[in-house]
């Protein structure tokens, strides 16, 4: 397993390298230079990109920022946030996004399995057509929508949360975002969650438990959560990803510095700012490599028979 | 046991001698011509109450869509305006619902009072009747897109990843993982150099993501199903990969598959929205459910009204899509219980 | 099953905790700024992209660095310029030297305000030859040597500035610059403790409050960048304290106006900017209407026209008539009363009104928006006449054009595009414009390489002078997205700026709008409007100072009930 482990993680270093790569040369296609110019010559405008060494061939300038890279530097801002270490800037915004997202997830995945399991367990009755119409409003309406309507009702109608989001009061000020982000996930989880209980609940292999006498909790947490979690987990995990980088409207309206509203402002602020669609780039990529890697690794511990490791490899 | 009597007088059946014991009790065995396997998802489907109820919602909003800007008094793109006293020209922007006589009107620039508006107008002065079912139109588009995007690309990929393992598993599976992390308003603004901005961009934007989700879901069932009994049966038979994956382990992953389909569909509308930031997406004045929800957004708590048609519609048709899924999965893969 | 339930019930408990361990701080105010004695509560509508005058370009940055540190001058209530850290100033004869005397100023960490800490300052922005370096150069500040060290890299030492002690400010001019004065309150000009500068990591300065350093109304209490909320308190060292009424400002970034509407009922803010739709609301709510100011913004909205052959059917758009055509069917009224409808000034000229006034007669420059009426206008015949004419002299009558606009900037701006296309295409029939959205960024980037047909795009004053907008159409300029060239107008511009009418105002004046009437006789551009802000302001607070020019709000003076 650890070879397997240390393996998938050399791989994942050579996937990030490409991303980089593939990002560090589209991001200079986009349209819009890199810094504000509206007000610039056009010889000011060639001196400046000079200056940030874009005249040079891309792999040496390719090469210039991995090094700088490794070195933990991600550059400074050019069009957004000029100036700042891209680090400082990040670190909060990644603070913000993770604890809020994190939250988002944890409600989401809680409720939605219980909701799921209700519906499953009540399955034909009114429990079930509720827990279904639910999952499906969830999807079409935006978290964004979801969160004016609670900011709405309940920081303004009923002053109780605050109205915009406040660093000093981390917890409180994130329930209504995190909230508004977790119905997605919530009503994902609760659809995948009744639908595959259901399905395992009519395999044989749980009739044969229920004819041996196994009933009630003991079975939905043996027999059939257990082999429904597979596609819950599978769903889950790009979700996790989704959450913890931010969501852009989420966090506009309730004026959190986050990373979802971070990678839109670095495209289309004044400029295209290279450094931070980079930063951000590598950021969710290894969010994403890594959790994949996690989900793989936990599809062998939920089902034994699975082994996503070539044989060699365990 | 009682012996049986040979008699020699030979026996006449008479219409007394044979009768039903009673109505109630009858159990015959009911014999089916040999049907297809499609024949019987058919009927299946259509005996299911609530896949017909989908079917029918997913139908009607089709038809509204279809014929709902037709039988408008008013273009999509139509400004409604009229001059009033001082000789200024105005617009019935952001009127709410009304039907002259029955309700709304109140608080209406008075040039338009006598006009209808079922669902009201947008700010810029258009039925937002006609919009909404214009809108559905480009929005039902992209939810078929997606079906297939999900269906033929999604589903192979995973399923082949997943099947074959080991080294294809890991190439595909970093292949995912780089074109799931080139951040989409990056690749789409790079896209929009080489091809104009429009529908057919956004169905490739479409293209290079909405499959993963379903890619993964297939990879999973993949994994689960393929050490089975009866896959190892198939193989031991010397049944080729192909007709394994796509003939025996495909049916028994319709479940998930199903349910991803339907929730990618919102998020693939969604998307096409968040698009139109870099300015890719249904250019305006066209519109879609996800272009309509966004207006709708901007003024939620002045103008609620606009963003309740478009939410309401797009909550419809996924209710809908979702009652026949559902059906289309009983009827797929039937269960002792459904039957 | 059961240990799922154990984390249910943990979740919900965290949950029930949060809520409550919160709950108490609640109530010490940190939830209501609004309530907080003398705090002010104030929306931006943008984060503040930097607080270094080098390399903030925003309204909101200026905003909030103008806050902090004082220039030379300040602005008054009308807008005029007030000496700050300057006591007062001399011009020599020829106008081309002026010689500001400091008073005793303080930065916040004790040390003095010199004249020292300007020469650094500016020496630097003309170095780094950023967005605003050209405040310097000579078609505006025309600071000495400015152009070789902005443009060519010439040695900063050579720019015209010089502090001969430290209490006194020597600028030499290229030419005599009737305006100079007031570019002073502008942030591009104010100074930098070189001292603390140098001092501080590289690319730390203005990052935190720790970083950064007053010598104004304000200091800075909490900032980071990237954050959406921010707050100032009072600077006790200020050299003009005692005429600061206001404990502070807490910034916060508000991205929607309907969002913005709700902060301000909830109290949570005091000042907010709303847009259409949200105005109109305002005004219906007999609670909001008293509270609706409408200021102007100063910016203006206008169509350019690509003319090169390359753009626009073969450079199309090269036909003065056929710009006519177009400029004459746009309905400005209906425009800003029923797509903007925030207060914005339909406008028909190329300087826009309210924000440049002659200090001889003291008459806004463009205060009679009739002068061009010949040229520019509402007027379905006239458009349709000048159509064709421009279809007999280009022997076609059917055009696609595509015009181009930036969708994050402004609410109004997707209305006001497809507005402009449906009044376009019904009154000149065989003209179909096509949108196309984009980013800012984008649409800069398509103008600046002359690569779309017509744009719709703004310029915003960055000082008092009609200059502003003027000098934008001699030929090369990089803001003449166009590529119209006329030696007239150059010779006219050139004439006002370094010239023959430098020294004698009146004749500048009257050149400018001989000037002004060449781009409007060919329909260089189309003005459509000019914009305002609506802003709530919350009751009892008085005296806040709105300007289109520089710095939209300035809080010296304000008071709270």
């Amino acid at each position: 397993m650890a070879k397997y482990i240390v393996k998938r993680v050399g791989l994942a270093l050579i996937t990030l390298l490409i991303i980089v790569f593939l990002l560090f040369v589209m991001v200079r296609i986009m349209p819009g230079n890199p810094f504000p110019s509206e007000r610039m010559s056009a010889e000011q405008i060639a001196n400046k990109r000079i200056e940030m060494g874009l005249d040079k061939p891309v792999l040496v300038q390719f090469r210039d920022y991995m090094v700088k890279l490794l070195q933990g530097d991600f550059g400074k801002g050019t069009s957004l946030y000029y100036g700042a270490p891209i680090k400082t800037v990040l670190s909060t915004c990644v603070q913000n996004s993770f604890r809020i997202g994190g939250l988002a997830i944890l409600i989401g995945t809680a409720v939605g399995l219980l909701l799921g399991i209700t519906a499953a367990l009540n399955r034909g009755r009114f429990l079930d057509g509720f827990c279904t119409v639910f999952s499906i409003v969830g999807v079409c309406v935006p978290s964004y929508v979801f969160l004016i309507f609670l900011q709405y009702y309940f920081s303004y109608k009923i002053p109780y949360f605050p109205y915009f989001f406040d660093a000093n009061r981390f917890l409180f000020s994130s329930i209504l975002p995190a909230l508004s982000l977790s119905l997605f996930t919530m009503s994902t989880v609760a659809r995948f969650t009744r639908n595959e209980m259901v399905e395992v609940m009519d395999s044989d292999y749980v009739r044969l438990a229920e004819s041996k006498g196994i009933y009630g909790p003991r079975l939905i947490r043996r027999h059939v959560l257990r082999n429904a979690l597979i596609p819950i987990v599978t769903v889950l995990a790009p979700l996790i990803v989704d959450l913890l980088t931010g969501a852009l409207v989420v966090e506009k309206i309730y004026g959190i510095n986050g990373i979802g509203k971070l990678m839109v402002d670095a495209i289309s602020g004044e400029g295209v700012d290279y450094n931070y669609v980079l930063a951000l780039g590598i950021l969710y990529s290894a969010l994403y490599i890594g959790i994949m890697l996690a989900v793989d690794l936990l599809y062998g511990i939920l089902d034994p028979r699975i082994r996503v490791a070539a044989k060699g490899d365990a | 046991m009682d012996e049986v009597k040979l008699t020699t007088t030979s026996y006449v059946p008479e219409p007394g001698d044979f009768s039903f014991l009673s109505q109630q009790d009858m159990n015959v065995d009911r014999n089916f011509a040999s049907m297809g396997y499609w024949k019987g998802v058919l009927i299946h489907f259509f005996r299911n109450k609530r896949a017909v109820t989908g079917l029918v919602i997913v139908l009607v909003i089709t038809l509204l869509a279809i014929f709902g800007p037709l039988v408008s008094s008013y273009g999509y793109k139509e400004i409604v305006s009229a001059v009033n006293d001082a000789g200024k020209k105005v617009t019935a922007g952001s009127i709410p619902p009304q039907i002259p006589g029955l309700f709304g009107g109140r608080n209406v620039k008075p040039q338009f009072a006598d006009r209808t508006f079922l669902f009201g107008t947008d700010t810029v002065g258009r039925d937002l009747w006609t919009r909404t079912w214009y809108g559905a139109r480009v929005s039902l588009i992209i939810a078929f897109v997606t079906i297939i995007i999900d269906m033929i690309i999604g589903m192979s990929y995973g399923l082949i990843s997943g099947y074959f393992g080991g080294m294809t598993d890991n190439i595909m599976q970093r292949i995912v993982e780089i074109a799931n992390s080139v951040p989409r308003l990056v690749i789409v603004s790079v896209l929009a150099i080489f091809m104009p901005k429009g529908m057919g961009l956004v169905i490739v934007a479409l293209l290079l993501t909405e499959w993963i989700g379903m890619s993964k879901i297939a990879r999973a069932e993949m994994l689960k199903n393929k050490e089975k009994e009866y896959v190892l049966a198939s193989r031991t038979l010397g049944a080729r990969s192909f007709s394994i994956i796509f003939g025996q382990i495909l049916p028994n992953t319709i479940g998930p598959i199903i349910t991803q389909v339907m929730f990618s569909i919102p998020t693939a509308i969604f998307t096409e929205a968040f698009l139109s930031f870099v300015g890719v997406g249904i250019v305006l004045p066209q519109c879609s459910i996800g272009s309509l929800i966004e207006d709708g957004f901007n003024n939620i708590t002045t103008l609620p009204y606009q963003i309740l048609p478009p939410i309401i519609v797009l909550a419809l048709l996924m209710l809908g899509f979702n009652f026949v899924g559902d059906g289309l999965r009983e009827a797929l893969a039937p269960k002792l219980e459904d039957m | 099953m059961k240990k799922m339930i154990i984390f249910l019930m943990v979740a919900v408990m965290l949950l029930g905790l949060a809520a409550c361990g919160s709950s108490a701080p609640a109530d010490n105010g940190a939830a209501a700024p609004a309530a907080q004695a003398k705090t002010l509560g104030v929306m931006l509508g943008t984060n503040v992209m930097s607080l270094d005058t080098d390399l903030a370009t925003d309204g909101d940055s200026f905003e909030v660095i103008a806050d902090c540190i004082d220039g030379l001058m300040q602005m008054d209530a009308d807008g005029a310029a007030v000496p700050a850290i300057a006591e007062g100033y001399e011009v020599s004869e020829d106008g081309c030297t002026y010689t500001f005397k400091l008073r005793d100023a303080k930065w916040s960490n004790g040390d003095p305000v010199t004249a020292g800490d300007f020469v650094f300052a500016w020496r630097r922005i003309c170095q780094n030859a950023g967005e605003y370096a050209y405040m310097f150069d000579s078609s505006v500040g025309c600071v000495k040597n400015a152009d070789s060290i902005i443009y060519d890299g010439a040695d900063p030492a050579t720019l015209g500035v010089s502090a001969p002690d430290d209490k006194t400010l020597v600028v030499e001019l290229e030419v005599p610059v009737s305006f100079f004065p007031s570019l002073m309150y502008f942030p591009t000009f104010y100074p930098i403790n070189e001292k603390f500068y140098t001092g501080l990591e590289d690319g730390t300065y203005g990052t935190s409050p720790e970083t950064f350093l007053s010598n104004g109304a304000f200091v800075l209490d909490s900032y980071t960048p990237g954050t959406a909320s921010l707050s100032l308190k009072k600077n006790p060292d200020y050299w003009d304290a005692g005429r600061i009424q206001l404990d502070g400002i807490n910034y916060q970034v508000v991205g929607s106006s309907d969002n913005a509407l709700t902060a301000f009922r909830n109290n949570t803010l005091d000042v907010v900017m709303i847009s259409g739709n949200q105005v109109s609301a305002a005004e219906n709510d007999a609670n909001l209407s008293s509270n609706l100011k409408v200021t102007g913004a100063g910016y203006m909205w206008y169509l350019s026209f690509s003319q090169t052959e390359k753009n626009a059917q073969g450079g199309m758009l090269a036909n003065a008539n056929l710009r006519l055509a177009i400029s004459n069917a746009i309905d400005r009224e209906s425009l800003v009363d029923n797509y903007v409808m925030d207060g914005s000034l339909a406008t028909y000229t190329a300087v826009p009104p309210q924000f440049a006034a002659s200090s001889t007669t003291g008459e806004d420059f463009s205060a009679d928006q009739a002068k061009f009426a010949d040229y520019v206008g509402y007027n379905p015949e006239k458009a349709a006449a000048y159509f064709d004419d421009a279809a007999a002299e280009l022997g076609t009558d059917s055009f696609t054009f595509t015009m181009i606009y930036g969708n994050n900037e402004g609410d109004e701006v997707a209305k006001v595009a497809q507005a402009i296309k449906a009044q376009v295409e019904e009154a000149l029939p065989g003209v179909t414009i096509n949108l196309q959205p984009m980013t800012k960024a984008e649409r800069l980037d398509k103008m600046q390489n002359d690569n779309y047909d017509i744009a719709l795009t703004r310029w915003g004053p960055d000082y008092a002078d009609p200059m502003t907008y003027l000098g934008m159409w001699i030929t090369d300029n990089s803001n003449n997205y166009g590529f119209w060239s006329n030696a007239e107008y150059d010779q006219l511009i050139k004439d006002c700026t370094t010239g023959a009418y430098i020294s004698d105002y009146d004749a500048r004046w009257a050149a400018m709008y001989e000037a002004e009437t060449l781009v409007m006789q060919e329909a260089v551009i189309a003005p459509l409007y000019t914009k305002a802000n609506a802003n709530l302001i919350s009751e009892g607070v008085a005296n806040i100072e709105f300007h289109p020019v520089a710095l939209n709000r300035v809080y010296k003076n304000t008071t709270i009930g």
